[in-house]
């Protein structure tokens, strides 16, 4: 990135980065109105990100200057190359796709916690572990895209499975709202009623290898 | 009927024992202040001491005369230390209302022993009350429209605050009069080091903040003069005092407390230079200098920060 010489190695929040004519501040960074002047807001390496040239609006032809949050304190370092585990927690937002476990299933929604939430940003893939755990629900409406009136939550989910979802609503006082309306989306992991991990066989049944029983999940359509 | 459920202490509770000061005239004092008016006692500062915490600090400012110096153990002047833990961004409690932004909670105690004379373990309400200003200060400097539904814990422990004037506490005359000035210090000194907490945190701020004290005081052999950071055991009397936080690069002020007469201070002398507003930007002046150890903190901790994370990714390492 030869684009980035002329940032500061490390910024520190409220430290100048550039002009907002030259460039659009992106996370990690705030603009100040006034004197049109992008600051940083978090402590870190600034990055440019080039756009995609787009001839229509020049207006988003500028670099995004982003600062990526540093998690882990220098005291330990990461054990899990592709996560961060640490104390702190990566806010999910709408669009975030999440990991969670499932806790409740009841006719109408079924209760999850989020455990951790992708990267977006693109520099590294992986995801952040949350800290605490995240109170939130995929309504019966959200579980498949087709035939929503014929879904059955019991049919799709059982306590303990591991579920990828996105955010598709930041929700209540308690619950963010998360779908799993998607072919990669749904069930990644169940055991079996016998206690055995099961392997996927088809978009609505996984299967127990060890006893040969079939059971029906929303599963997530493996990469 | 009495509290069957937990273990309670004795029910007279008990006196820690109280050595009567031998010091006799108020030339005992120990401490005279040998620095310049316009020279900060030296601060260390730490960021990521506390593994548990999301982000953690520990503030540190030296005593205003050497401890060699000193001849007894108790003697020594008083020393400032400082420790702040940041929990969160975490959930909100179930019974909590949506919050679109980040929810701030502030706590200050001092330790039992941060003081010659013992604190419970309660807070108090001048503890509520320096968490208050804390508060105000912290309000203004976050970005809480980025975390939403969540909220933040900022807790700083007092390991050792300086009093007013400790050893001379025969003189009640006198230190009834120039009562609370220690406070100032204390809650400049809390600034700097939950600013180091949050930055550590990784939580959006649009400055940092620092806290800075000015006092105009009066020194047995020199006239009225405006001291940066004063330590109260130091000066014969001191008049006024202005503690704020500051936003340098957007010269900003998130808060601002005064104390004391400044016009009496005044009254007499003519001095010109001893209004509110150079008293105000002669703190400004002391929270500028803190800021300068606050940079060199946080640069020292994201730069171990972003050489974990690099060796954490191989992939990084290449770019």
């Amino acid at each position: 990135m030869a684009a980035t010489t002329s940032l500061p190695p490390l910024a520190y929040p409220g430290l100048p980065l550039g002009s907002s004519t030259a460039y659009i501040p992106g996370p990690g960074t705030h603009l100040d109105a006034p004197t049109s002047t992008i600051h940083a807001s978090l402590a870190g390496r600034p990055t440019l990100t080039p756009s995609i040239p787009n001839p229509k609006k020049p207006e988003t032809s500028k670099p995004t200057i982003s600062i990526r949050r540093l998690l882990p304190s220098p005291t330990h370092a990461p054990t899990i190359p592709s996560a961060n585990v640490s104390n702190t927690n990566t806010l999910p937002r709408v669009g975030s796709v999440v990991l969670c476990r499932v806790v409740r299933v009841r006719t109408r929604q079924v209760d999850v916690v989020i455990l951790a939430v992708a990267r977006e940003d693109g520099e590294e893939e992986g995801e952040d572990v949350c800290g605490d755990e995240w109170q939130a629900v995929v309504r019966k409406e959200d579980v498949r895209a087709t035939e929503k009136e014929k879904v059955v939550c019991g049919e799709g989910f059982r306590v303990g499975d591991v579920v990828r979802g996105v955010v598709i609503s930041l929700g209540d006082q308690s619950n963010y709202y998360l779908s799993t309306a998607r072919n990669e989306l749904g069930v990644m992991m169940a055991k079996s009623e016998a206690g055995n991990t099961m392997v996927p066989i088809s978009w609505k049944e996984f299967k127990d290898p060890v006893t040969g029983k079939r059971e029906s999940r929303k599963v997530a359509k493996p990469f | 009927m009495t509290d069957r459920r937990r273990m309670n202490g004795p029910s007279g509770g008990t006196a820690p024992p109280f050595f009567a000061s031998s010091l006799t005239s108020k030339t005992a004092s120990p401490t005279q202040r040998t620095r310049a008016p316009d020279e900060l006692r030296k601060i260390f500062l730490k960021t990521g001491l506390t593994p548990s915490a999301s982000g953690s600090a520990y503030f540190e400012l030296e005593p205003s005369t050497p401890t060699a110096a000193s001849k007894s153990l108790a003697s020594k002047a008083p020393a400032l230390k400082l420790t702040c833990t940041v929990h969160g961004p975490r959930p909100l409690p179930r019974s909590a209302p949506f919050s679109p932004q980040l929810l701030l909670s502030t706590r200050i105690k001092f330790a039992p022993f941060a003081a010659r004379y013992r604190r419970g373990y309660i807070p108090d309400a001048g503890e509520r009350d320096l968490a208050a200003h804390l508060d105000t200060t912290l309000r203004g400097v976050l970005i809480s429209e980025r975390w939403p539904k969540s909220g933040v814990d900022v807790i700083i422990t007092v390991l050792e605050g300086e009093e007013d004037d400790p050893w001379n506490k025969g003189h009640l005359n006198e230190n009834e009069r120039a009562g609370g000035w220690g406070m100032m210090s204390i809650l400049a000194g809390c600034i700097t080091v939950a600013s180091a907490a949050i930055v550590d945190a990784g939580i959006d701020c649009i400055d940092l903040v620092t806290g800075g004290v000015a006092a105009i005081v009066r020194q047995p052999t020199a006239p009225l003069q405006v001291y940066l950071d004063p330590c109260p055991s130091d000066h014969e009397e001191i008049f006024a005092a202005c503690m704020i936080g500051y936003l340098q690069t957007r010269d900003e002020i998130t808060e601002l407390w005064t104390k004391g007469d400044i016009k009496a201070s005044t009254d007499g002398h003519g001095a010109n230079s001893m209004g509110f507003e150079p008293l105000v930007d002669q703190a400004m002046e002391a929270a500028v200098a803190a800021r300068l150890v606050l940079i060199e903190a946080i640069k020292e901790s994201t730069g171990m920060k972003v050489q974990t994370s690099r060796i954490g990714h191989p992939k990084n390492a290449a770019s």
